[in-house]
């Protein structure tokens, strides 16, 4: 059997996994916080006999777009977005630590502080848990003050500060339930610097015309691995006709 | 088949929940009392098809994997409990809450539920209602002859009896506080219920304690913004058309597949 066909074949199959990365993109792309995954084709060549033209495509997510997404005021006290480079650092169910952009937080029944996807967010040490309080503010260093229920305005008291880092970009990775890890699994150290926007989200950092425009290229490579495909079948019928008229 | 329907078609159903929320927040632009939802997305788990760091021989590492994401949903519709703007109406029986803090409301089945909306009404016996008929608890009794009502910041209400130059008080509202109150769950007409999300109601008088105060002939209307609304409908629909998009190419790929192959 030809060689070209599988050539084609594992081309057309590599280009509908890039295509769900890119479609994936897409449909977050109202997701806060979100970071685009990028998608490429790296070459795996097959070493053997003959002419080196055993080269099949592999698609790989190499990196994650880390760029900042576009900024979204909403006036929520509790809504934090970072400032320049920076995470926030968070702790999921199992204990362990993780990162976000997205710093949709909220107060639950017991008065400490989550993200909107219920991890707790961590401060100096661990976990904020935040007194009865009539107002909570975030300052620009992530300092957690609230106003104590009762209290006047001139009575604030400071809580916490929200564990902000600064990690090396390509320290991280993106995780399987989309919260980012240091790729050596460890704590990052809290970083001095980091400034934080209260009243404000990051939005999802998808280009959708960018997206668009991968999907729509994708789909017509994979129109040409299958002509290929169909030139590989239309040689091998020529092949056969000729051993026919011999 | 092709992952890229799939995931697509969460996007699609993702942004349909939230044209959904839009809609509602916009049909209460004029409730008094409303507060907005607003629709949180959430990536869905990522399947790894080639783990990053994994051994490509024994002494070399992939660079990099292949982590296929599946899409996205709608994990939570947050209340959105920002101030309302306040509305003078001139009716004695109108009352906002400057500040934190719920009217509490007894059910028919004797429950409470909470409330931000103060449109009051008097039953045939004199009491204070919603405009559901539900009574204000604790429960505040007008006498049939009242002059006037006055409903003070600290929530002492008082009425002016005839033939008598002073004032009689005839009751106390109290005010309700959660520590969470985007935990409540929103049960329609105005009303709230406490969840274990949102913590145990914190009972108390208006304007102690970090209660609002009363404002008698106020209402605190929708805290809907319109033009944010209409923003974000804006963006909704155009990422639901990319999305639907992404469908009709991948349905364009499969098609070339069965008519071409």
């Amino acid at each position: 059997m030809d060689n070209v066909l599988y050539l084609s074949m594992s081309a057309a199959r590599e280009i509908i996994q890039a295509q769900a990365v890119h479609a994936n993109n897409l449909a977050n792309a109202g997701t806060g916080g979100f970071k685009a995954d990028f998608a490429q084709a790296r070459a795996m060549q097959v070493y053997g006999d003959g002419l080196p033209g055993r080269v099949y495509a592999a698609t790989e997510s190499p990196a994650t777009d880390m760029s900042s997404g576009s900024l979204d005021r909403t006036g929520r006290n509790l809504d934090v977005a970072i400032d320049g480079d920076g995470w926030l650092a968070v702790q999921r169910p199992d204990g362990s630590e993780a990162y976000t952009r997205y710093g949709s937080l909220e107060v639950d029944a017991a008065g400490v502080l989550r993200t909107s996807r219920g991890d707790l967010v961590l401060g100096d040490g661990g976990p904020i848990a935040l007194p009865p309080f009539e107002t909570v503010l975030i300052g620009g260093d992530g300092t957690v003050t609230v106003q104590p229920q009762g209290q006047d305005t001139s009575n604030l008291v400071q809580i916490d500060q929200l564990k902000l880092v600064r990690p090396d970009p390509g320290a991280l990775v993106k995780g399987p339930d989309g919260l980012f890890v240091r790729a050596d699994g460890l704590p990052e150290p809290p970083a001095a610097g980091v400034s934080v926007v209260s009243g404000t989200v990051e939005n999802s950092n998808v280009n959708v015309v960018n997206e668009m425009t991968e999907i729509l290229a994708l789909a017509r490579e994979f129109e040409i691995q299958l002509r290929l495909m169909q030139s590989a079948e239309q040689n091998d019928e020529a092949a056969a006709e000729l051993v026919r008229l011999g | 088949m092709m992952s890229a329907l799939w995931v697509s078609k969460t996007g699609l159903a993702a942004q349909d929940t939230a044209l959904r929320a839009i809609s509602n927040n916009l049909a209460n632009v004029s409730t008094v009392g409303y507060k907005r939802d607003r629709a949180v997305f959430r990536d869905l788990l990522y399947q790894i098809q080639e783990q990053p760091g994994g051994l490509s021989s024994q002494d070399t590492t992939l660079p990099s994997g292949l982590q296929l994401g599946t899409g996205v949903e709608i994990g939570a519709t947050q209340k959105v409990f920002t101030k309302g703007d306040l509305q003078a109406t001139s009716q004695p029986l109108d009352l906002a809450i400057d500040g934190r803090g719920f009217f509490q409301v007894a059910m028919p089945d004797g429950s409470l539920t909470y409330t931000r909306d103060g449109q009051f009404q008097l039953s045939e016996e004199g009491e204070i209602v919603t405009a559901e008929g539900y009574r204000l608890e604790p429960a505040v009794n007008i006498p049939a002859d009242a002059q006037s009502i006055t409903i003070g910041a600290d929530g002492t209400v008082t009425v002016m009896l005839p033939g008598d130059n002073g004032v009689t008080q005839v009751g106390d509202i109290q005010l309700a506080d959660f520590i969470n109150p985007a935990g409540l769950q929103a049960i329609g007409g105005n009303l709230f219920r406490e969840t274990p999300a949102s913590g145990a109601p914190l009972t108390g008088t208006p304007g102690n304690n970090g209660l609002g105060g009363l404002l008698q002939g106020n209402l605190e209307n929708s805290n809907v913004n319109v033009v944010e609304e209409m923003v974000n409908m804006v963006s909704t629909q155009r990422a639901y058309e990319m999305n639907s998009r992404v469908v009709s190419t991948a349905d364009q790929m499969l098609q070339f597949v069965t008519q071409n192959l």
